[in-house]
């Protein structure tokens, strides 16, 4: 598959802590316009496999181009096209839901209507309540609303269903659906497999930092850009 | 113009939360206010150690407050979102930057107020100068606590590491800062005190984003 049309190309990617190997020695493309789930067990190291594609870390050997764009030489390029979403809320509980919005869109330096993204996320009736009154499915989709807001190309989701009601899966699913009609690609690491699996083309496993199985959810050929050393 | 824009949103977000909270400002002001006092007493609420026991009080607090204007960020995992917007660095610098000078500035000016009613001092006929004395040294400290907190962001024990680091750096502007101020209160220039202070100034604007950009990218 040309260069191109590949969202993700990682080669050798490997991080360290120390004498612990989080990530080790894990090659794959992901091509434009599909969603791959990341599993495995806790420490499989799917959360440092996001995070090294979001440049929170830096990898410690191997290399990883994001849409043509090194992740160690073009940090910032990375970040034009890629939103992060981790686990935990990471809004202002001081800020109101609408002045969270308007902050994400000027430190992105995206021009947005605040209120077309907190209807978006179903947050329009609070837009001035503190965050600090939300529930934590609540702030989930702040957090979501501020990722999605910046169009990314790529989107990280770490355990992106975690609290959310049906309202907020919604959402996840729009979001996911989203990117991928803007020639986009989606990462998830999720434990609740079955619903991750609904929504990705592609699967992989992760299993003390490596790489141990690749599989194609839809019926094309897509499993052939997913390789890992070893196992095809 | 998108850097300028960048970093007011922090500022403007660190500050909107602070006047909401009010946890850090309350804090530093009560602090320096007891170090004001315990010195006052101690060595004697005269005009002639005003100016020292200001720049301690100020120099004190500073290194209360500032590390939670940016570690309880660190804490709540919101730094690091941050630090994946796309963009300079050094805008989040100037940002957080701006939002501890703003405070330490309003913390200044409290100062001014209460040290004029306990030390007897004529500060509304010798105001401009006293402010521009705190501006010049509040824009020192508000660069060095920016840069020296981004230092420690991933060292264990952070909070009582900083402080230890801070102060011999803080040192040459404290003391600047006290003969300026003694030269304000005389209604002298200041001569090579204020250069002093304003080198320091210029080296830390300077210097300070580029490093603060370059700590924030070695994780």
């Amino acid at each position: 598959m040309p260069a191109a049309e590949l969202a993700v190309v990682a080669d050798g990617l490997t991080r360290r802590f120390g004498l612990v190997s989080a990530v080790r020695d894990v090659t794959l493309s992901l091509p434009r316009s599909s969603v791959l789930l990341v599993i495995g067990p806790n420490g499989a190291g799917k959360t440092t496999f996001l995070r090294l594609l979001a440049t929170a870390l830096k990898p410690t050997a191997g290399r990883v181009a994001v849409f043509g764009a090194d992740l160690v030489r073009e940090p910032d390029a990375v970040r034009r096209v890629t939103a992060f979403v981790p686990t935990g809320p990471t809004t202002y509980d001081g800020l109101t839901a609408r002045e969270n919005i308007e902050f994400a869109a000027a430190m992105s330096g995206t021009l947005v209507e605040p209120q077309e993204w907190l209807e978006r996320a179903g947050l329009a009736e609070v837009a001035h309540r503190p965050v600090r009154t939300f529930s934590q499915g609540m702030k989930r989709r702040l957090t979501m609303a501020q990722a999605w807001l910046r169009k990314p190309a790529l989107l990280l989701l770490d355990e992106p269903f975690s609290g959310l009601d049906a309202d907020g899966l919604r959402l996840v699913d729009a979001l996911i659906a989203d990117v991928k009609s803007r020639d986009g690609s989606v990462i998830l690491c999720t434990h609740e497999w079955e619903r991750g699996k609904r929504l990705s083309d592609l699967m992989i496993t992760l299993a003390g930092g490596r790489l141990v199985e690749s599989t194609s959810l839809v019926s094309t050929t897509h499993v052939e850009f997913v390789t890992a050393r070893g196992h095809r | 113009m998108n850097g300028i824009i960048r970093a007011a949103a922090l500022a403007r977000k660190d500050l909107l939360l602070e006047w909401r909270g009010r946890e850090i400002l309350t804090a530093m002001a009560t602090f320096a206010l007891l170090v004001l006092l315990l010195l006052g007493f101690t060595i004697g609420a005269t005009p002639s150690t005003s100016p020292t026991m200001l720049w301690i009080a100020l120099g004190l607090a500073t290194m209360l407050g500032m590390p939670r204007l940016i570690y309880s960020e660190v804490e709540q995992g919101a730094f690091e979102t941050l630090l994946l917007y796309p963009g300079s660095r050094e805008h989040l610098f100037w940002g957080k930057s701006a939002a501890l000078a703003s405070l330490l500035a309003v913390l200044w000016c409290v100062l001014l107020v209460i040290a004029g009613l306990f030390f007897n001092l004529d500060i509304w006929s010798r105001l401009p100068a006293l402010i521009g004395a705190g501006v010049l040294g509040v824009v020192g400290l508000s660069a060095t606590g920016t840069l020296y907190a981004a230092l420690l962001l991933h060292v264990r024990g952070r909070e009582l590491l900083l402080p230890v680091l801070l102060l011999p750096i803080m040192l040459p502007l404290v003391l600047a800062g006290v003969r300026v101020t003694e030269a304000a209160l005389g209604g002298n220039n200041g001569g090579m005190w204020v250069a002093v202070i304003g080198l320091f100034d210029i080296l830390f604007l300077l210097l300070a984003p580029l490093l603060f950009e370059a700590i924030t990218e070695e994780t």
